[in-house]
Order: C-alpha cells, then sequence, then structure tokens
C-alpha cells in the first residue's frame, strides 16, 4: 500500500510539474516584474466579435504586455457576468435595457467593433449567391415560408433553379447580441414579426432549432442541407459557408464586407452622443445600393468602478479602438474600422472608467 | 404413438403441441436476451470504434503540448489536461477523506436505523443531477466571488463523495467480523481496530471504489459549466481561477462547424475515454487484489 | 483467569489507560459523525439552496408556471411545459426501450451465458456506463444523429407506425427520439447492472424446482426469478428514469433546443437539464434567470422523487425479504 501512495504522490509531482512548465514555455518572453505596467484582464461574451478578439490578444500582448483572457459565451452571459462582476469586462452586440443598466450598477458600454451579419446557408450546387430580402427573411423565420423553392424566393432570384428542400431554420439558443442585432432588423422590416415575436438577445422563435454559439449554428448549417442561420462574417468566411445577398432599402443586393458595412453608416450623425443613434440595422435607401442591412456594432460593457483594473482597462480598450481597428491587423475578419463619428463618444466613455469605490 | 396431437396426456414420451409452442417460445426469448447483449456490445464497439477512428489522426505531440485555439488557428488540449487533472486531483482530496469516514461511522458505529438512514441519505446525493449541483455551486461560492478551479473540483467532490461512501461502506461491511473481534480480544482499541485493521484489509475494495468515482466524475461537464468555464486558453496551475477542462473543451468543439475543431473533439474525447478505460482496468486490478487478500486471511 | 486478565496493570495504570483508550474513541467517532453530519447537511443544503435561488420566480409565477407552455424573453412570459414534456418524453421513451433490453441483458448474463463469457461481455455493459455524457453527445452530434435521420426515421416512417402523427414530418438529426435514444444507452448499463445483482440472488431452488415441475427455462425465469426479484427490477427502472431525467449534456446536444412542444417526435425540442444548460449563463434579465432557476427546482423535485420512491420500494422489499 505504502509502494502506491509514494506512486500517487509521484504522480500528483509530476503533473504539476508539468503545469509549472507548461505555464513558463505559454507565457511569453516579458519581465516578472513589469516596470512598464502589463496587467492582465479576463472577458467573456458575443462570439460575434471573438474572431476579431482572437487577433487581438497576441497583438495586445506584444504592444503593451497586457494578457487578455477571452472565453465566448455569448453576449447574454457577457451582460450576465459582468453584472455579476466575475471577470473584468464583457463583450455584447446588443446594448444594455434599461433593466440591465441598472442591474449592472453603473457600467459603461462602449463599441469597439463593427461588422455585417451574414445570413449563412446550406444548399450544394448552386451556381449563384441566393438573394434573399428582409421581409422572406422574416416570413421564413416566422415559419410562413418552408420551402427553398417558395415563390417568394424564386422571385427574388430569377433564372436560378431553387430546389424544392425544406428550409431548416436555425437560431442561436443562447443569449446572443447576434439574435439582437438580427431580430433587430427583421422587427424593422416586418410589422408581423415586430407584434408576434419581437428583438431581443433570447426570443421565442416561432420556427426552426437553437444551438450555442456562433459556431454551432454555422456547425448546424454546415451539416445540414437546406438549413439556414445567421452568424458574423468571419463564421462563414473560416468555414466556407455560403452566405446571401441581402435585398436593401435601396433595391441593390448587398454583401456583409467591408464595403457594405461601411455604406451602412451612412446614416450616423456626424458626432455621436449616445448608442441610440448607431443603430445601423436597416440603412435608409440613401445609404445606397451596397449597404448591408444587418450590420452591428458590438460593445465592451465595463464597470466604471473597476478597481486596480481600472488603468488596464482603459489602455486596452484604447488601444483596440485604435490600433486595433488597423486593416492589417484586421485583414481576413470582415470586421470594418470604426468610423471616425464615434470616436469622441468612445473616449469621453473609457475616461469614465475609474478605480471608484 | 407416433400421433403429435390428441396424443394420450400423460404419455410423456411424445412431444404435444403445447410443449413445442412452448420451446419455441422459449428459443424466442433466448435469442432475445443473446441479441440485446449483443446489441450493448456492438454500440460500445462502434463507440469506441468511432472515437478512434476520427480522433487518432488529430492526436500529435503538438495536440498534447499546445492549448486550445483562438479563433482559425490549430492547437491542442494541453491546457484542457493540466486543468482537468488539477480539478480532479483536488476533488479526491476534498471527498475522499470525507467519505472513509462517513463509511467507518456507518459500517463500524452507527445503530441499525441510523446506519439504514444513512445509506439512504448517500443514495439520494447520489441521484441529484449533476447539473443541480453545479447550480448549487454556483449559487452558494461563485456568485460574488467569480468562477475558479477549486469550486469546480468541490461540485465534483459532492459527486464523488456518495459513490465513494456507499462503496467503501460496502466492502467494510465485508470484512469478516472475527479480523474485529481478534482485535478487540487483544486489547486493541475500536478506533486502532478501525484504522490499523480494518481499512488495510479493505483497502483494495476501497481503491476500486475511489477508481471508478473518479473515472465518473472526470467525464463530468455540467458542473464545470457553471464553476470553470471562463477560462484562459493558457496552460496554468492557478487554481484560484477557472481552469479550462477536458469535458467542457470537448462539449465547446463538439458543436463546431470547422473540420479541425472537430477531430480536435474526437481526439480529445479520444484521451478522455483512454483515461476513464484505464482507471476501470485499475479498478479491476484492485479488486483482484482485495479478492486474493480476504481469500488469503 | 487467562493471561489477558491477568495481565492488566494495577488501578492507576489502568485508570490512565482506560482515559486514553475512551479520548482516542471519542475523538475518532466524533470525527466519523461529524462527516456523517456533513454529508446529511448536504444534501438538504442543496435541496434548499436551489429552492431558494427559485423563490423569487416562484413567487412571480406560482404554481401555474409548471404547465404554462410558454418561453418568451422579451414578453417575460415563461413557463416549465415545455421543458417538462421533452424531459419526461425523452426520459419515458428511453425507459420503454432500455428497460427489456436491460432486463434481457441481465438474464443473459445470469441465466444463459456460459461462466467464462458471462465476465468479459457484463465488462463491456460497465464500460457502456463509463463513457462520459458528452462525449456521447459529440457522438450524437456528428455520427448517430445524422444515421438517425438519414436511415432510422425514414425506416420508421416507411412502417405501419409512420402513419401516428408523433412519427410524422422531416426525419431530423436533433430531436426528441434522437436524445430518447442517446438517453437509452446510457439507462442500460445502469438498469442491467441491478437487475444481474438481483437475479443472482435469487435462490437456485427456487429455480430447480420450477425446472422439475416441468417448466421451460424462460418459464422459470418468469414465474421465479421475476416474482423474486420485481420489487428490485421496478427499482432499478426507477433508478434508470432517474437517471434520464437529470441528464443534461448529451441532451443538450442532441435535442434541438427549441422552445416549443414538437407534434412529432423527430422535431428538435427541450428539456429541463438541457434549457438549464443552454441558458442560465446568458441569462439576460432578472425574470428570465429566475425562470431557469424554477426550472432547476422542478428538475431536482422530479429526480429526487423517482430516487426516493426507488429507494423506498427497496427498503420494503429488503424488510419483506428479511420477513420472509
Amino acid at each position: 500500500m505504502r509502494r502506491l501512495i509514494v506512486a500517487a504522490v509521484a504522480l500528483v509531482a509530476l503533473v504539476a510539474l508539468a503545469a509549472f512548465a507548461g505555464r513558463t514555455d505559454s507565457a511569453s518572453a516579458k519581465p516578472s516584474e513589469p516596470q512598464q505596467a502589463g496587467g492582465s484582464l479576463v472577458g467573456t461574451g458575443a462570439t460575434f466579435p471573438f474572431p476579431l478578439i482572437s487577433k487581438w490578444i497576441p497583438a495586445v500582448e506584444n504592444a503593451l504586455g497586457i494578457k487578455i483572457t477571452y472565453t465566448a459565451t455569448g453576449s447574454g452571459a457577457g451582460i450576465a457576468q459582468i453584472t455579476a462582476r466575475t471577470v473584468d469586462f464583457g463583450a455584447s452586440d446588443a446594448p444594455l435595457t434599461p433593466d440591465q443598466l441598472n442591474a449592472c450598477r453603473g457600467c459603461v458600454v462602449i463599441p469597439w467593433a463593427l461588422a455585417g451579419m451574414s445570413v449563412m446557408y446550406n444548399l450544394p450546387g448552386l451556381s449563384k449567391r441566393v438573394v434573399l430580402s428582409g421581409p422572406v427573411l422574416a416570413n421564413i423565420y416566422l415559419g410562413n415560408i418552408t420551402t427553398w423553392n417558395a415563390s417568394a424566393i424564386r422571385a427574388l432570384n430569377p433564372g436560378v433553379s431553387l430546389p424544392n428542400t425544406r428550409i431548416s431554420v436555425v437560431y442561436r439558443s443562447d443569449g446572443s447580441g447576434s439574435t439582437y442585432a438580427f431580430t433587430d432588423y427583421l422587427s424593422a422590416v416586418s410589422p408581423q414579426w415586430k407584434s408576434r415575436v419581437g428583438k431581443g438577445t433570447s426570443v421565442n422563435f416561432p420556427a426552426g432549432q437553437g444551438a450555442r454559439g456562433s459556431s454551432g449554428v454555422a456547425g448546424v448549417v454546415k451539416s445540414t442541407e437546406g438549413a439556414l442561420t445567421y452568424a458574423d462574417a468571419a463564421y462563414a468566411i473560416q468555414n466556407k459557408i455560403s452566405f446571401a445577398l441581402v435585398k436593401n432599402r435601396a433595391g441593390g443586393n448587398a454583401l456583409p464586407g467591408i464595403r457594405g458595412v461601411t455604406k451602412a453608416l451612412c446614416d450616423v450623425p456626424d458626432k455621436v452622443t449616445n448608442l441610440a443613434q448607431i443603430k445601423i440595422v436597416d440603412p435608409p435607401a440613401k445609404c445606397g445600393k451596397q449597404a448591408y442591412p444587418i450590420s452591428t456594432f458590438t460593445y465592451v460593457v465595463v464597470p466604471t468602478s473597476s478597481g486596480d483594473k481600472a488603468a488596464t482597462l482603459r489602455r486596452f480598450i484604447y488601444w483596440a479602438v485604435t490600433a486595433g481597428q488597423a486593416p492589417g491587423l484586421t485583414k481576413g475578419t470582415f470586421f470594418v474600422k470604426l468610423p471616425t463619428n464615434v470616436n469622441a463618444f468612445i473616449y469621453r466613455e473609457i475616461k469614465r472608467i475609474q478605480a471608484g469605490s | 404413438m407416433s400421433q403429435l396431437t390428441q396424443a394420450d396426456p400423460y404419455d410423456i414420451t411424445v412431444k404435444s403441441n403445447g410443449l413445442r409452442r412452448r420451446r419455441i417460445v422459449e428459443k424466442v426469448f433466448g435469442l432475445a436476451a443473446v441479441g440485446s447483449a449483443l446489441l450493448a456490445c456492438g454500440i460500445l464497439v462502434v463507440v469506441l470504434g468511432t472515437l478512434v477512428f476520427k480522433g487518432f489522426s488529430a492526436l500529435s505531440v503538438d495536440f498534447f503540448t499546445k492549448p486550445r485555439p483562438l479563433f482559425g488557428e490549430e492547437g491542442g488540449i494541453a491546457d484542457a489536461l493540466v486543468g482537468s487533472a488539477l480539478i480532479v486531483g483536488m476533488a479526491m482530496l476534498m471527498a475522499i477523506p470525507l467519505s472513509v469516514l462517513v463509511a467507518i461511522y456507518i459500517s463500524e458505529y452507527a445503530r441499525p436505523k441510523v446506519a439504514r438512514s444513512l445509506k439512504v441519505v448517500l443514495d439520494v446525493l447520489n441521484g441529484v443531477p449533476a447539473i443541480v449541483v453545479g447550480i448549487f455551486v454556483f449559487g452558494i461560492l461563485v456568485v460574488g466571488n467569480g468562477q475558479s478551479a477549486v469550486y469546480g473540483a468541490f461540485a465534483l467532490a459532492i459527486l464523488m463523495l456518495p459513490m465513494v461512501a456507499r462503496s467503501t461502506q460496502e466492502i467494510l461491511e465485508v470484512v469478516p467480523r472475527s479480523l474485529r473481534d481478534a482485535s478487540f480480544a487483544l486489547g486493541v482499541t475500536k478506533w486502532r481496530t478501525t484504522w490499523n485493521i480494518v481499512l488495510p484489509a479493505a483497502i483494495g475494495g476501497i481503491l476500486t471504489g475511489v477508481v471508478i468515482a473518479v473515472a465518473r466524475v472526470a467525464g463530468e461537464t455540467a458542473p464545470l459549466l457553471f464553476t470553470t468555464s471562463i477560462a484562459a486558453s493558457v496552460v496554468s496551475a492557478d487554481v484560484s481561477q477557472a481552469l479550462p477542462t477536458l469535458p467542457v473543451t470537448i462539449f465547446i468543439f463538439s458543436e463546431s462547424p470547422d473540420p479541425g475543431e472537430q477531430a480536435a473533439a474526437w481526439a480529445a474525447a479520444l484521451v478522455l475515454i483512454a483515461f476513464v478505460l484505464a482507471m476501470n482496468v485499475l479498478a479491476k486490478l484492485f479488486a483482484g487484489r482485495k479478492r486474493r487478500q480476504l481469500e488469503g486471511s | 483467569m487467562t493471561t489477558y486478565e491477568q495481565s492488566v496493570a494495577p488501578e492507576v495504570e489502568t485508570d490512565l489507560r482506560r482515559r486514553s483508550i475512551r479520548l482516542g474513541d471519542i475523538l475518532f467517532k466524533g470525527i466519523a459523525i461529524a462527516a456523517s453530519l456533513v454529508a446529511t447537511i448536504l444534501l438538504v443544503w442543496i435541496a434548499w439552496k436551489v429552492l431558494d435561488l427559485a423563490w423569487p420566480a416562484i413567487q412571480d409565477f406560482g404554481l401555474s408556471f409548471i404547465w404554462t407552455e410558454a418561453w418568451d424573453p422579451v414578453t417575460r412570459d415563461f413557463g416549465a411545459l415545455i421543458f417538462i414534456y421533452g424531459t419526461v418524453v425523452t426520459s419515458l421513451i428511453a425507459l420503454v426501450i432500455a428497460a427489456p433490453l436491460s432486463i434481457a441483458i441481465a438474464l443473459f448474463l445470469t441465466e444463459i451465458a456460459p461462466r467464462r463469457l458471462a465476465a468479459p461481455i457484463a465488462t463491456m455493459v460497465e464500460l457502456l456506463a463509463a463513457i462520459p455524457s458528452v462525449v456521447l453527445g459529440l457522438w450524437g452530434i456528428l455520427v448517430f444523429g445524422p444515421w438517425v435521420r438519414d436511415h432510422l426515421e425514414p425506416w420508421i416512417q416507411a412502417t405501419p407506425l409512420g402513419v401516428l402523427p408523433i412519427f410524422s414530418g422531416e426525419p431530423s438529426s436533433s430531436g426528441i427520439f434522437t436524445a430518447a435514444l442517446v438517453l437509452t444507452i446510457m439507462i442500460i448499463p445502469i438498469t442491467s447492472a441491478i437487475c444481474r445483482e438481483l437475479f443472482i440472488r435469487v435462490p437456485q431452488e427456487l429455480k430447480d424446482g420450477a425446472l422439475a415441475l416441468g417448466s421451460t427455462r424462460w418459464e422459470a425465469i418468469r414465474g421465479v426469478v421475476f416474482t423474486y426479484a420485481a420489487p428490485g427490477i421496478v427499482a432499478a427502472v426507477l433508478l434508470g428514469l432517474g437517471r434520464a431525467f437529470g441528464e443534461a449534456i448529451a441532451v443538450n446536444q442532441t435535442i434541438g433546443n427549441r422552445n416549443a412542444i414538437p407534434t412529432s417526435w423527430f422535431e428538435p425540442g427541450d428539456s429541463l437539464g438541457s434549457k438549464i444548460a443552454s441558458e442560465y449563463v446568458g441569462a439576460t434579465s432578472v425574470e428570465q434567470a429566475s425562470s431557469i432557476l424554477y426550472l432547476a427546482a422542478i428538475l431536482m423535485v422530479i429526480s429526487l422523487a423517482t430516487n426516493v420512491i426507488a429507494q423506498f420500494i427497496v427498503v420494503r422489499f429488503e424488510r419483506a425479504r428479511r420477513a420472509v
């Protein structure tokens, strides 16, 4: 028996050794006593910006020595966890409701990235990209349109032979800012959707099935013929899933690329003073035929009293909205550089992050 | 008398229709039993086979030494392995001494009524769903404090407690009374008897129970979702923070569209199953040792 | 006078020895009692805490929450019926399939298989229990679900069963049926292990007696083994059911996560455990968070009740057995 105990202790020691050895390996060569401040931050939230945040993490460590930990759990979780102060920052594609702001007890909501919500589908064998429109999407998600060769869809896609496949509608089962942006759009284009379902990070979808995370919904679409869902464009491109052209108010069919999203910003006031002014779903016709109708900002949520993390948070967010927007860094993620209209607003909000009490 | 129907009912040398029908029924049910056993074994083979077939290709040195990847990159399970090892290790430290003490009380000290009630308490505790335990630990520890590996270990310890306690108690009860009586007759105190005589005699069975409980708990995902799921993708031994774990990593990868992440999920599942199988083999070895010891004594 | 009594020390030393003996014993027994109290308090605390966490929702929605069929975070209209349906239906389907299979496997291992074959097959069935639920769920999403959608469900629809509304609609890789089948795989080892223990304990002379009276092996089993072990089989089945009720992860991966009671079992739905796993970390309003905790309380009550009933049957069974 004694031998067993010795063996067990040896095993535990081995694991501990491996752990410590691993940690020194993974920690980059930064000084153990930082005279230029390093620091570390833990955050959680939206899956939508995860592709961009993944690029930020190594870059900000190189630039500022700040180690960022980010787990993509969904905007709902991001809001909930920062409200419960279990993390240093939360990320959400949905702005906080008045109730949530109250519960958060003094949180700032800062837009720090911007991209288009692609509508992904799985229809093998089609030569062209499918064109969809807001009202058609609303009817699909309401369960009124059930097959791909329905007349409403065929009307948008002349000359394309659409199959008789059933449309498998997929939505986010977790609290999701992507759901907020998408349902915001559907509420804007479909009165029936607005009254029956509404918008939110979690809504009662009348039809289809759910999956967790942008990754999850992409996974279902990739493996199910005829499936349809909404997620950040980077997920579609990374996983080689087709995404649709969406008809905008100007009558053009737009793509969720950099140009499409940039055009959607045309109605944002020159100097933004509050978040309600940066709603960019369903942009007006004056934005042109290339404006992508389902574009969304994504936000970082930080308490105004952040204790000893305040300085690090300010530095990180400032970096994210400036150097973090550089096209060289964001290449491949299809996130668009933040427009200068929001700068004054952002800087003002960053200053509100204090050590506080 | 070679006619089959309307035969003399008292003639036992002739098969009647009733008997033939009964024999057929027996054959059918026999086949059903064999078929069921084959089905169960078949499912096991299919699941394990799929794991090996799909996961083997993703196994590599990189897989075991790199932490979880960021979006669009390659990575591995090094962080999850270390996290799981630490959390399961801590859960064992929290659960085993307590469970053994409870088992000792039930088998050595408690009155029959109290013993029976305690057994029921343990069995009911065993039946509490793992996700409810996760919510419980979230409610009492994580709220206000944040996640941490220690809280995850605590949740796993709650799951281990009834398993180890019940199996230990059953083993202790099998240790022959004569051993204890002889010890008392020599003037040894009760606690020394339990500690130095009974426990060592039962150690094989106790270890069997422990190892089986560890195997069960190493694969639990639900309690970890609430206590240690928001973790850095780096190999770390800082148990005051949340650490990545193998089951949660598999859970996240399992829903991904990326074939690379799916292959990683299979490989991670293969590693987990290999661990569980190794534990089960270990348990059988301990059980064999216990049997030899008790038969020898 | 034995050697022992003669070797007892004189009065003073005896008192000292007795006092240290008592101290050691009292301490040890005290620690053991404390440990047992901790275990008991833990159970009570878990039950109390989960109810306490759910209390705001219980006060808000009342008991009608249990039969309200709604889950709308926008209008703050929540109800548990959708998820109770999912939990109960998937578990019952799993039970209906798993119970006869488990009993058959246990019979095979105890009555039919030769000794040398029984041990490895029993090990294989135990190993089925050792597969972690997340791994079974992974297999369910990527392999089993598509197979069910492409082969099993169309086959069922081709049989006369296909006219039933519960088997109607398009086959789907995630849904009530797929989740139920995964649950079946999880229940079988538990139920068959318990049944095997029960069948082994049936006294051989009862079986021999039946055979001597001219019954076939199956009739002997049916008449003797089942009758003898009936309460135990019921308890085993109930324990399997309790396990199915509580399973959250594998179900979450295979049930489709849809907020509605499906008409067809091939369609996606959702269950209590699965919904809690999906949404708890990300609940967006206080009402939603506490509704999910209400779901957790309901789940806890359902599985505790099933477990307690199973324990009760076992206790009665033991008492009756000892009385015989």
